[in-house]
């Protein structure tokens, strides 16, 4: 009786776990994501991998692959340890040739990791300029900041005339590559950085930091951080006296800013992911709607987009008989650069990032708020 | 004036740190039960607080109260449910702090599954500053925080020296053994211990939601802060706590004035460290000798 409990747990067991090249693990196609699931950044982390589940979906519904398509997530809790963590267990233990990053500094931990196993990361959120530079086998389908702040920056100082700005920026990679934009795109357009506030990723009160401001007598204040940091940072501005116009790149798209009272009139920009003008847009911000009960945004359709060329790329291959590798889906990209995916056509560069049309958003209370510009 | 308005802030923000340790230092000090899931109460009051008075708009006392008790109810259910049986077995200070570890995770992700995992705040009129002066900007919720704890500093002060379970309770700290001859039940002092400790955090997570916001993991920045404020300011020691917040808070705002912010929380920890170099026992703790 004892031993046929003791047989029954182990093959218990084995089947919970998956016995190595068993079969489960011929029976799908699994590819990563390494995204933060817990911490102060949760939030983002729990959008892009909905809008990834929801690309995983329809490829499994439209039998794009010969097998179905999962996705693996691992939580980075978005800083480099964790990331690199993460991108070790599906590199080395689920063996996945494809993996979906997200944040700068967790993208420039692991890209090392997924260059030495020739695994393919690609960046749905991240936007420092220096993932650019990230090797072959790290790609990216948003446009990274440098050219954002080439479109608020001159809008902000030419157009509507506010030509002192103050930066609050994370210490962390993003936040020092943003400080290198506007540095050099605020003179260019004209303006001044008066100053340049640099706050530590787990400071979360500012009441201090707007005396400061209040004191740099700026025109406007553009926001470099993530997570809810950013809601933090605008919050205790505008509760310390802090009145100027706020402006930042697409971290201020989460559903959270959106609701926030202290964040109305806020600009950001983002790229153009309009959901209406084709039928898998809509069919996109549809879906992502009933999981989430939230509209889609450029997240959304970038990380939508991140496994739809995954799954376009494995299509491919898998009709020339080819395996599905990291090194057979890069040469694949550089043989058919462009995709049709959310948002229209898209094209990669030979160095892996994408380029699309960037526009300025102002918080409004509603969803994504409204086209500015 | 802008040392005014740092001093301010610091004072704001040391009374909401002060509320915030003192819990800890009580359950610490009565029971010598390391409970770092104490930011979970914080967190869960928090939520509490902002479901009922944002989402259901109902009145701030109801809504308070029933923090409170959200809070009491945790702080009991850890005593009773999840360090007792562990005491009972095998009363190692790892064993007691990876439990509460385990059981801060499981509150921070059922809060996000629960609540989302975005920054939710109250709003009020309270948390939006009024220039008083030329350049200092002071919001009524800093008053309100301070007077709130200098009320539950005093209240807190009169319990544990004025009535019976207060002084068992003080007793317990001292010698268990002691507290079991004059006829009272250790596990029954130490419930109350956990009770009154996870309340008090009450007023401090309600005007962190009010100010600063809540998000899941708002507990382990909690933690930490108690933490630091408890060593500050004499571990165990109810007194010591609170004045170990308040320096904390000073100390992190006044930072401001003359290094650049990323420098601010980095202070925190240089008073720390200047603590347990030059003074381990904190403000109010009794001088130990290795033995």
């Amino acid at each position: 009786m004892l031993k046929s409990r003791i047989a029954a747990a182990i093959i218990g067991t084995l089947m919970c776990f998956g016995a190595p090249g068993g079969a489960s693990a011929q029976d799908t196609i699994k590819v990563g994501a390494n995204l933060p699931m817990s911490g102060p950044n949760a939030e983002l982390g729990e959008i892009f991998s909905r809008a990834a589940s929801v690309a995983v979906k329809h490829i499994n519904a439209d039998k794009m692959l010969s097998k179905p398509l999962e996705l693996a997530i691992e939580d980075s809790q978005a800083t480099p340890q964790g990331g690199v963590v993460a991108m070790n267990k599906l590199v080395s233990v689920t063996k996945v040739p494809y993996v979906l990053s997200a944040y700068t500094a967790v993208s420039k931990a692991i890209a090392p990791i997924g260059d030495r196993a020739k695994v393919v990361s690609i960046n749905g959120g991240a936007v420092g300029p220096d993932l650019a530079e990230l090797g072959d086998y790290f790609w990216n389908v948003i446009p990274l900041v440098n050219f954002e702040a080439e479109v608020l920056i001159p809008f902000v100082v030419k157009e509507k005339g506010l030509k002192n700005i103050v930066l609050i920026f994370v210490d962390d990679p993003l936040g020092e590559a943003v400080q290198k934009v506007l540095r050099a795109e605020v003179p260019k357009a004209g303006g001044t950085l008066v100053g340049e506030l640099q706050v530590q990723r787990a400071t979360q009160q500012f009441a201090s930091i707007a005396a400061n401001v209040r004191q740099l007598k700026p025109d406007a204040i553009y926001i470099a951080s993530f997570g809810t940091q950013v809601n933090q940072i605008i919050k205790q501005l505008r509760d310390n006296g802090v009145t100027q116009q706020l402006m930042s790149y697409s971290a201020m798209s989460t559903p959270s800013i959106a609701e926030l009272p202290e964040a109305k009139g806020a600009w950001y920009t983002t790229q153009s992911a309009d959901f209406t003008a084709s039928a898998l847009g809509q069919r996109v911000a549809k879906e992502y709607k009933d999981v989430s009960g939230k509209e889609a945004n450029a997240y959304v359709a970038n990380y939508y987009n991140a496994i739809m060329v995954f799954g376009i790329l494995a299509q491919q291959l898998e009709k020339a008989g080819k395996p599905i590798t990291g090194t057979n889906l890069l040469e694949q990209r550089r043989a058919s650069p462009t995709f049709d995916l959310v948002g229209g056509k898209m094209t990669f560069q030979q160095n892996g990032t994408v380029s699309a049309p960037v526009q300025i958003r102002e918080i409004d209370g509603t969803g994504t708020g409204k086209l500015v510009k | 004036m802008v040392f005014l308005q740092l001093f301010v802030n610091g004072l704001q923000l040391g009374a909401i740190y002060a509320l915030t340790a003192v819990g800890f230092s009580l359950i610490f000090g009565s029971t010598k039960i390391f409970h770092v899931a104490h930011g979970s109460a914080f967190a869960i009051s928090g939520y509490i607080y902002w479901w009922l008075a944002s989402k259901l708009a109902v009145p701030w006392p109801v809504a308070t109260l029933a923090a409170v008790v959200a809070a009491a109810v945790f702080g009991l259910f850890m005593e009773r449910f999840i360090y007792r049986p562990i005491q009972r077995h095998e009363a190692s200070f790892f064993t007691v702090f990876i439990a509460a570890f385990g059981v801060s995770l499981v509150i921070q992700n059922l809060i996000g599954t629960v609540a989302g995992r975005g920054m939710e705040t109250v709003t009020t009129p309270l948390s939006r500053s009024i220039e008083i002066m030329d350049g200092l900007f002071v919001a009524p919720i800093a008053a309100i925080s301070i007077v709130v704890a200098i009320v539950v500093f005093w209240a807190l002060n009169y319990f544990l020296s004025r009535t019976h379970i207060g002084i068992a309770m003080r007793a317990l700290s001292e010698n268990p053994d002691l507290v079991r001859v004059f006829g009272l039940d250790p596990g029954r002092v130490a419930q109350w211990a956990f009770v009154i400790g996870s309340a008090v955090v009450v007023p401090g997570a309600i005007f962190t939601a009010m100010t600063a916001g809540l998000n899941p993991a708002i507990g382990t920045h909690v933690m930490l802060v108690s933490l630091a404020a408890t060593i500050v300011g004499g571990i165990g020691s109810v007194r010591g706590a609170a004045c170990g917040g308040l320096l904390l808070g000073l100390a992190e705002n006044l930072a401001y004035w003359k290094l650049d912010p990323q420098w601010s929380e980095a202070v925190t920890f240089i008073v720390l460290f200047a603590f347990i170099v030059f003074r381990p026992s904190g403000f109010f703790g009794s001088p130990t000798a290795a033995k």
